[in-house]
């Protein structure tokens, strides 16, 4: 196993762990906000750089993606990294300058404001950090929206800036959006979920028994598509007294975390 | 099928006997009219030019053997070209009136056509050849050498000149491992931009653990000004496919493709047409050339994001993603086109493997400098009397490719600065003219190799104006996926916007460096890393204008508006009136034979008088 020098406090981590699985560990504090356990890092918001130390030159990385593949010494608190952080964050505070979750993170990296002007139209403070679009894709599996335009233009948005066919209403974007873009609203008259602001719609599905709100009726939908019952083994485990049951159940998931693909 | 198979070539053997046979029926003696119908010279009519030669030539029992389009020639200054064999005569700016003096004089009467010679501007010297053209002279043709030869649309015209032969050697005589050292030995680099060792990434992809691997060749060329890829496909595809063919064998790959950006249709119609013929020819596809290697090549056309031209990104699009660049901490040699081994090049890379491996890596190296060898090929454009694409032997200062081959600046005026690298480059000054045109050299001076755009600037550029122009065009090309490029080159735009009108604030130059910087060490992809390079060189060189701009709202060059005056030159005006009926303030006056005067007090500097005065008497000061 690799090991990582961080800021001086060395750590060893798996092989193909990022540096910022390696902070972690080593208890050092790097700001991100494109980065997601859930997601795929695409290493978009250039919050997280750090120093890496090439020997004979230094090299500003991103913490989020970089993969430790040897012994490797990065610098989180050195003059050239925190500038960068810090110049990326000014840029970010100049997008969406009102912005509360932006100014709270800025804060804790000790950036007080930003010199330079809003020049950017940012819809609702988006800072396009592609959170949203990459948890729709990979953990809910609809790709109901996606970026559109680019450079200055890109937003986000469902196909035509309409509201989104693919999208269930699960929210999941609203969950991991780290700046509050986008929002889950209730239509409580027409029983509806809007994801805020694609203006997709769900349906509501309401509990059988006491008419609270459940989830939305796609997401009810996948969840039982995606949901898989093996009858042979519900009928051999109904046959165990709850004892021997759960013994079995546990040595079937040891059997399955020891697995390499598991 | 049976028409297919009866061209097929089953070996070297059969190649060399076809190209023999190619060779005698083409006797040097013959008659023979080449038309160019690269880009250039085909947006000056040449198209139409060809069809009028191929229509005379048929009506004519004078024996002409053949009427070709051939591509670029380089010199598009002077297009359309015609070149008329035998005698190689070299006839310049022909229009459509020309077509039948030429048939008549030279093809039937064997005679010069004086008039239609490239004639030397500053001796008056006529020149029959290319090769009494100075702008030809000091060029080093290796890439371009059958550019403006041979039919583009003719794999026997390529065969003929010896084509194919490169591969025929190292599929038959060489290993791939020695295929390897030979490039290797060549010392040549890449040409797309970045100058890294092609031998060196070869390896590194054939070394990578994974199957099947890839090879890519680059065609997305997007940079301004620059055609040096275009030519190329346009007007000699067959070596690239050679190239890529060869770089396949030795890495390991049985797939290739083209990424070549759509806007270049001449370019995406000939390489179509190349790979058809290669494949009818045995030299792709399956069991190439009786060897049992097999090796294919598919196009993608791209649709026009600069972007695209970045290897993540480029991958990105041929996956069928959005085309946005990708960390590169796991390099494409082990992890790039669908998660595989793949090594890209750019086209004109591609194009010198045939060379390397007919001529050997070492007559290769003995071209160029210490750490860059070979040739490059730039398209040189901008305020220089010869434009057009030129190749040049590494080392080669830029003084002789700007003043010997480009003929100086236009017009008489003074030389101010080149940029080179493309958006992405630098300007170099008049000073660093004696640079000598090398890799690293040329980024010791803040610039750039790039991919061979060359663009001259004289005396009434205003850096500020070029620094304003290329960023402007990187922010609108940003895919817009990191934060640096996105917004950083937004701010810097808008620093700029500033300084141009005259509003520039003290401090406005350290924080375009501040910006500069920091997209340097923060964004994502090669080309966020180096935007801010227009601007960081140009305030390397030219400070002082900024300076000028900033603090006395003055534009030295004369070029962005409202910073300079306009004053009419009593002796130049005729009094005609014209400005003082346009002036939209009023600021202008005068009678009938008296010379007219602006009144600055009153002038908004907005140019009207300048435009519209018939005598030029309006003067920026």
């Amino acid at each position: 196993m690799p090991t990582v020098t961080i800021d001086g406090v060395q750590v060893e981590v798996q092989k193909g762990a990022t540096i910022l699985d390696a902070a972690g560990r080593a208890g050092i504090w790097i700001p991100t906000l494109c980065y997601h356990p859930a997601v795929s890092s695409q290493a978009a918001c250039r919050l997280c750089m750090v120093e890496l130390d090439r020997g004979d030159w230094k090299q500003l990385v991103t913490a989020c993606n970089y993969p430790v593949r040897r012994d490797i010494t990065v610098s989180v608190s050195s003059e050239r990294a925190v500038k960068a952080r810090r110049g990326v964050m000014e840029l970010l505070l100049a997008r969406a300058p009102e912005n509360e979750q932006l100014q709270a993170l800025a804060k804790r990296m000790g950036v007080t404001g930003t010199p330079w002007p809003t020049v950017s139209v940012a819809q609702r403070d988006c800072i396009l950090c592609g959170l949203c679009t990459a948890v729709c894709e990979e953990v809910i599996g609809r790709a109901a929206i996606g970026f559109a335009g680019r450079g200055m233009d890109r937003a986000v948005s469902a196909p035509f800036r309409q509201p989104a066919e693919d999208c269930i209403g699960c929210g999941a974007c609203a969950a991991v959006c780290p700046v509050g873009t986008i929002q889950v609203r209730i239509h409580e008259a027409e029983g509806e979920v809007e994801i805020s602001p694609f203006k997709s719609r769900a349906k509501l599905l309401l509990c059988e028994q006491c008419g609270a709100r459940v989830v939305s009726v796609p997401v009810a939908e996948q969840v039982l598509s995606k949901a898989k019952i093996d009858w042979e083994k519900f009928r051999r485990l109904a046959r165990l007294c709850p004892e021997c049951r759960r013994k079995s159940t546990a040595a079937a998931l040891a059997l399955a975390a020891g697995s390499p693909s598991g | 099928m049976t028409v297919l198979d009866a061209r097929r070539v089953a070996g070297p053997a059969d190649l060399e006997r076809e190209r023999q046979a190619l060779r005698k029926r083409r006797s040097s003696a013959a008659k023979r009219v080449r038309v160019c119908i690269g880009t250039g010279c085909a947006a000056k009519g040449s198209r139409k030019i060809y069809a009028m030669f191929a229509e005379a030539a048929k009506e004519l029992d004078a024996g002409v053997e053949a009427v070709t389009c051939v591509g670029c020639h380089g010199f598009c200054e002077r297009g359309p070209i015609v070149v008329v064999e035998p005698g190689e005569i070299l006839y310049q700016r022909v229009e459509e009136p020309d077509v039948a003096e030429i048939v008549r004089e030279t093809v039937v009467g064997g005679r010069v056509v004086e008039r239609l010679l490239y004639e030397d501007p500053a001796t008056g010297e006529k020149a029959a050849t290319a090769d009494q053209i100075p702008f030809y002279k000091a060029q080093e043709r290796i890439v371009l050498a059958h550019n403006g030869v041979i039919d583009p649309t003719s794999i026997e015209d390529y065969i003929a000149v010896g084509g194919y032969a490169a591969l025929a050697k190292a599929l038959t005589t060489m290993t791939p491992e020695e295929v390897l050292e030979e490039v290797a030995r060549s010392g040549l680099r890449g040409r797309g931009g970045g100058g890294f060792p092609t031998a060196r990434k070869w390896r590194s992809c054939r070394q990578a653990a994974g199957s099947p691997k890839y090879v890519i060749c680059n065609g997305d060329e997007g940079d301004p000004g620059a055609f040096m890829d275009r030519s190329l496909m346009e007007g000699n595809p067959h070596s690239i496919l050679e190239g890529m063919t060869i770089g396949a064998y030795a890495i390991g790959s049985a797939q290739g493709y083209i990424y070549v950006r759509n806007e270049y249709p001449l370019a995406v119609r000939h390489l179509r047409g190349a790979i058809e013929q290669s494949r009818q020819w045995g030299l792709l596809g399956e069991d190439i050339l009786g060897s049992g290697f097999c090796f294919d090549i598919r196009i993608n056309r791209g649709g026009g994001a600069f972007v695209c031209g970045e290897s993540t990104a480029l991958m990105a699009s041929l996956e069928g993603r959005p085309g946005e660049p990708r960390a590169k901490y796991v390099h494409t040699v082990e992890s790039g086109l669908h998660g595989k081994p793949t090594n890209l090049n750019n086209v004109e890379t591609w194009a010198n493997v045939p060379a390397i491996i007919n001529r050997g890596g070492e007559w290769f190296a003995s071209i160029g400098t210490a750490d860059s060898k070979g040739t490059k090929v730039f398209s040189l454009v901008g305020q220089v009397v010869n434009t057009g694409l030129v190749e040049v032997p590494m080392g080669i200062t830029l003084r002789r490719i700007i003043e010997e081959i480009g003929g100086g600046v236009k017009g008489g005026k003074a030389f101010k600065a080149v940029q080179t690298g493309g958006p992405s480059g630098g300007c170099i000054p008049a000073e660093d003219m004696d640079a000598r045109v090398d890799f690293d050299e040329l980024t010791k001076l803040g610039s750039m190799m790039g991919s061979g755009g060359m663009i001259v600037m004289d005396e009434g550029t205003c850096m500020v104006n070029v620094a304003k122009y290329f960023l402007n065009f990187l922010r609108s090309e940003s895919c817009g996926k990191c934060t640096p490029c996105r917004e950083g080159l937004a701010q810097m735009l808008h620093i700029l916007d500033r300084i141009a009108r005259g509003e520039g604030r003290p401090g406005d130059v350290e924080s375009l460096e501040k910006l500069g910087k920091l997209l340097e060490g923060t964004a994502l992809c090669a080309l966020g890393k180096t935007a801010a390079n227009p601007v960081l060189s140009t305030l390397r060189y030219f400070r002082d204008e900024y300076d000028a701009h900033i603090f006395r709202q003055r534009c030295p060059a004369k070029e962005c508006r409202g910073l300079f005056n306009y004053e009419i030159d009593p002796e130049a005006c005729k009094a005609c009136g014209i400005c003082l009926k346009n002036c939209p303030v009023d600021a202008i006056t005068g009678q009938k034979k008296v010379p007219h005067v602006i009144d600055q007090s009153k002038c908004t500097r907005c140019g009207t008088c300048l435009d519209k005065c018939p005598f030029g008497a309006v003067l920026k000061v």
